[in-house]
């Protein structure tokens, strides 16, 4: 088992030097750079500015220099702020986005889970439509027209919550509803059926039959087996989470990581760009592996492979 | 059953109308898409402007009906572009195996571990935010998913009985592939088509939306509904009209697709 | 916060709300006193005495003395900072020198502090707006021993020492920055206790804060102006920033001033604000008004028939015969207005089709510093509020004159307009040098000059906008 973990993580470093590369070379491909300005530079002090970030070296020893900085754990400074570092920005941003994206999860899931099982436990009730067209319709709901809704409602017309911005809980909650609430709408068709498919199933009659109380039927059988389907997409939902936020966390004007990927690309800020980059990289890596360690964990015959 | 064949209809019916109103926009737009008339701003639905007037005086109905070509476009062709090339890519891996399979899918993760915000963002600034850089960059994030699938179905398939007699009978590799393959994956593969669509289209209209997407005049249903968001309290038909065709339009696909895979793919869920 | 590096619109009003320079504008835009009590101008005009106050003190209690000023100034000039505004104080003796590591010396930069209450300052050539330039963020005072002790942290929040009306007490990048007020601010302390400012990147996302009450001053996105102005709420203040299309002179069929002034004259420039709606100037000269000279009398006027004619007189009647011309923009909904209104209005009146073509921002600018375009669209916001600024901009020497035209009558006016001090002369040369540039030679088009269109919640008093994109806080109170 620790083999397992040690072996995958280590196979994420070629991955995360790939993607380094990858980045670093599509960054530098594309035209225009950080100190190109409305107002040019002249020339001397471009020449002065680019010394002093070593742009002016080929791009091969400027690659080589990143890649020996980011061993030493050194993100370099941003381009745009020039007396911040990278990694002080997303130290400060990072926490941000992964509360946001935590309690969107915790959104999905709960609701999610809530909704497709009360759905099947009852199947063919108006309880059962209601909350299966809710997913259709909540699945098909860009976030950005969901933000656009709960603020709409929520902040403008009925003046409950804040419409934006990051400095409580109360700011929280529309956000985390606008990321989550579509992933659960997914998360409770995918319950629903699985928990549909499992109690037609000849050992959960088998438990009825023997008289034990539904609480326990549900929690031993239904439970688990309905929640392995969601623990398959969970990776793919993380990331979406994770790497989907920048939507709402533009929208809310939330200080998290999403919005530099369009301001430093904007600005052409390579640290941040690479910064950021490896950063997400390293999230989805990870949550794979998490991901697969809790599959495992869940279905024994995987454990057994 | 017999109801969501019904449902199932009735999104085929709205899709079809999606599409013939993109083909015959040119035709049947009353107007212009960036014909605009100073005179008559930010006006409600009437009968000369049936769904009402922009901030500069654009036919909102026009916009909506090019829009529709717009995302049509994007859907289909970033969902064939990157399912063409997943297929070949997943059969790759999947049919010859051993080192270039491990290659060939640690590169997946790779890609995999690039955040497709940042592709999309540097790609669009690269190519322009035209329709091509669009194409483009959709259809590079999201051949990923198709190549897993595809390979996936190939491991499976390849250990069947009449795959082992075609070999053994020495069938060449690419008639395996045309002819054996290809024909068992068809049902997963339209399936995954389907739903390629509406996240394609999903995809450009948020990017659209907050100002990264496809440049302006384009009437994109994504930029149109950021132009409406401005001005919310005042004209609220500005966001309602785009959004609802947007939220219709990927609704249809999703019903379309979950028959789809009733029919063709039940093994999935 | 670096105000040495700083170059960025948001740190720079930030910075001017903590930090006091040696001068400050008044509402006209004219510079006058601030931590120098006064000035004195030696009679050739190109040495400079400022008397310091001496009721200025850092936040730490320390005396601002001109020694802050003097090693400020030589640590924007040091080529090892890479400051890229260190060019403001290029007209000071070996100042450019200095910066481009010809002379490794600073001492010889003619700036020094002959004690603590006197800065000297020696210019290459009399420079009459040089009290404007000290009122930019990059010339204002720096504690060494500050700088040196904590390295590049010095501006964080816990070590940053200040001068000015407000303190920072929090700063989250691409976020929020909060102002304190300064109570022991040499000219009182500001009625504000404490000002929190957003970076919101939607400006949709912004209004709608405004609306719930979360914020008190917001910049309006322009689909939502039409429906504000007549909002009591609603305020618009004209900027120095004048936008305009620019030729490449030396290729053809631009190389030929005939097709220049017809292009320039086919465009009713009055149409421009009807679509645009953010108050636009609609402009035929080049000097914005609320500056020194400006004068709406000179330009060429919309005339249609004599830009057929002057059309024709190039060898194209009704636009026959007329080469394929692409002209360029960087992406935005404004600009895309624009091109797609003077491409309709070049096709009506002249008969000519232009190709347009967007780039995103970086990828334009690279694009006009190597290779410009025949036809493109810039803009231009003043540094100082001078007619220096406007105008020396399309000179020889200018690395912003992207339309490569060279004219050394004109640079040679623009010279002598710099270091004339007698106001009525110095107005005669900036009509003579404007009437070339607009008139005669045409490389550029002015189109407009643009404005600010925000709400200010009316409890509170005193915002003042002004027209260099400033906003001063230390005046603004809240109704009780």
């Amino acid at each position: 088992m620790l083999a397992l973990v040690v072996n995958r993580l280590l196979w994420g470093l070629p991955v995360l030097w790939l993607v380094a590369t990858l980045t670093f070379a599509l960054m530098r491909a594309v035209p225009g750079g950080p100190f190109d300005r409305e107002k040019p530079l002249p020339p001397e002090i471009k020449a002065n500015v680019e010394a002093k970030y070593h742009l002016d070296l080929p791009v091969a020893q400027q690659y080589l220099r990143y890649l020996g900085q980011l061993m030493r754990g050194d993100l370099g400074p941003s381009y745009k702020y020039l007396d911040r570092d990278v990694r002080a920005i997303i130290a400060e941003s990072l926490p941000v986005s992964a509360q946001l994206g935590g309690l969107a999860f915790l959104v999905a899931v709960v609701v999610g889970l809530s909704a497709g099982i009360a759905a099947a436990l009852r199947p063919g009730t108006w309880l059962d439509r209601a909350a299966l067209v809710s997913a259709t319709i909540g699945f098909a709901l860009p976030s950005f027209i969901l933000a656009v809704l709960l603020i709409l409602l929520l902040a403008h017309a009925w003046h409950w919550l804040p419409p934006a911005l990051w400095e409580g809980p109360r700011h929280a909650v529309l956000p985390a509803l606008a990321l989550g609430l579509g992933p659960a709408a997914y998360i409770a068709r995918l319950a629903r059926t699985s928990v549909l498919d499992v109690s037609r199933q000849e050992f959960v009659r088998v438990g009825r039959a023997k008289g034990l109380p539904p609480r326990t039927v549900l929690f031993a059988y239904l439970l688990k087996s309905g929640l392995m389907p969601v623990v398959t997409i969970l990776g793919p939902l993380l990331a979406v989470l994770i790497t989907g936020s920048f939507v709402v966390e533009y929208l809310f004007s939330i200080p998290g990581m999403g919005r530099f990927f369009i301001t430093a690309v904007t600005n052409r800020d390579y640290p941040l760009i690479m910064g950021v980059t490896l950063v997400y990289a390293v999230v989805i890596v990870v949550a794979n592996l998490a991901v697969d360690l809790l599959y495992g964990w869940l279905d024994p015959r995987i454990r057994a492979q | 059953m017999k109801g969501g064949n019904r449902i199932a209809l009735v999104s085929a019916v709205v899709l079809g109308l999606i599409t013939l109103a993109a083909v015959t926009a040119a035709w049947i737009a009353p107007y212009p898409f960036d014909a605009q008339d100073l005179t008559r701003l930010l006006e409600p639905p009437s009968t000369d402007h049936w769904l009402g007037t922009d901030r500069l005086g654009r036919d909102l109905f026009s916009r909506l009906l090019y829009g529709a070509q717009i995302s049509m476009t994007v859907g289909v062709v970033t969902a064939l572009i990157a399912t063409a090339f997943g297929v070949i890519y997943g059969m790759l891996s999947g049919y010859v195996g051993g080192r270039l399979d491990n290659l060939l899918m640690r590169l997946i993760d790779v890609v995999y571990a690039l955040p497709d915000l940042l592709l999309i963002i540097l790609l669009t600034v690269w190519l322009g935010r035209g329709l091509l850089g669009m194409l483009v960059a959709l259809s590079l994030v999201s051949w990923v998913t198709v190549a897993r699938l595809v390979r996936g179905e190939v491991l499976r398939l390849l250990p069947l009985a009449h795959i082992e007699a075609a070999k053994a009978v020495g069938a060449g590799h690419l008639r395996i592939i045309l002819h054996h393959l290809l024909p068992l994956i068809a049902g997963p593969l339209l399936v995954t088509l389907s739903f390629r669509i509406p996240a394609a289209i999903l995809a450009e209209s948020t990017l659209s939306f907050i100002g990264i997407g496809l440049a302006p005049p384009t009437p994109s249903w994504g930029s149109m509904a950021n132009e409406g968001w401005a001005a919310l309290r005042f004209s609220p038909h500005l966001i309602i009209v785009p959004s609802v065709a947007i939220v219709v339009t990927i609704l249809a696909f999703n019903i379309f697709g979950d028959w789809l895979r009733d029919r063709f793919d039940p093994r999935r869920i | 916060m670096d105000w040495t590096l700083a170059t960025d619109s948001v740190s720079i009003t930030v910075i001017e709300n903590l930090m006091d320079g040696l001068t400050e504008f008044d509402d006209r835009l004219q510079p006058r006193p601030a931590i120098a009590a006064r000035w004195d101008v030696s009679s050739d005009g190109t040495t400079y005495l400022f008397q310091l106050r001496e009721d200025v003190y850092w936040t730490d209690g320390r005396r601002v003395t001109a020694g802050d000023f003097e090693y400020a100034w030589k640590r924007l000039l040091d080529p090892a900072t890479a400051a890229e505004y260190a060019y403001f104080l290029y007209d000071i003796v070996n100042a450019q020198a200095y910066n481009t590591g010809r002379i490794t010396d600073a001492g010889l930069v003619g700036v020094r502090a002959l004690d603590d209450r006197t800065l000297r300052v020696e210019l290459n050539k009399p420079i009459v707006y040089f009290p404007s330039i000290t009122t930019f963020v990059v010339t204002f005072p720096l504690r060494r021993d500050l700088v040196e002790r904590y390295g590049a942290r010095w501006t964080d929040p816990a070590n940053l020492v200040t001068n000015g009306p407000f303190t920072l007490a929090d700063w989250r990048h691409e976020y929020k920055v909060v102002l304190r007020a300064n109570g022991a601010y040499w000219q009182g302390r500001p009625a504000l206790d404490e000002v929190r400012m957003y970076v919101v990147n939607d400006r949709s996302t912004a209004l709608s804060l405004y609306e719930t009450g979360g914020l008190d001053l917001v910049q309006l996105p322009p689909e939502a102006i039409p429906s504000h102005e007549s909002d009591p709420q609603f305020s618009r203040v004209p900027m120095l920033r004048g936008y305009y299309y620019g030729f490449d002179v030396t290729a053809p069929p631009f190389d030929d001033p005939r097709v220049r002034r017809a292009f320039a004259r086919a465009i009713d420039k009055a149409e421009l604000p009807k679509i645009l709606r953010g108050g636009e100037l609609p402009t035929d000269s080049w000097i914005p008004p609320g500056m020194f000279a400006h004068n709406p009398a000179i330009g060429l006027r919309y005339d249609p028939a004599s830009a057929r004619a002057l059309l024709a007189a190039a060898g194209y009647p009704d636009g026959r015969d007329f080469p394929a011309v692409t002209a360029m923009y960087d992406t935005s909904p404004v600009n895309t207005l624009v091109a797609e209104n003077l491409q309709a209005q070049w096709k009506r009146t002249l008969g000519v089709t232009v190709e347009l073509e967007n780039l995103e921002w970086k990828v334009y600018l690279k694009r006009l510093s190597s290779n410009p375009p025949r036809l493109f669209r810039l803009g231009w916001g003043a540094d100082y509020p001078d007619p220096d600024n406007f105008m020396a901009l399309f000179t020889g020497y200018s690395g912003n004159n992207h339309t490569r035209w060279r004219h050394a009558g004109y640079d040679g006016l623009i010279a002598q307009a710099a270091s004339t001090a007698d106001p009525a002369r110095r107005r005669r040369l900036y009509d003579e040098t404007q009437r070339i540039l607009t008139e005669e030679e045409v490389p550029i088009i002015p189109l407009f000059f643009v404005s600010q269109n925000y709400l200010v919640n009316p409890l509170v008093r005193g915002v003042r906008l002004n027209a260099m994109e400033l906003l001063q806080l230390k005046t603004v109170s809240i109704q009780p």
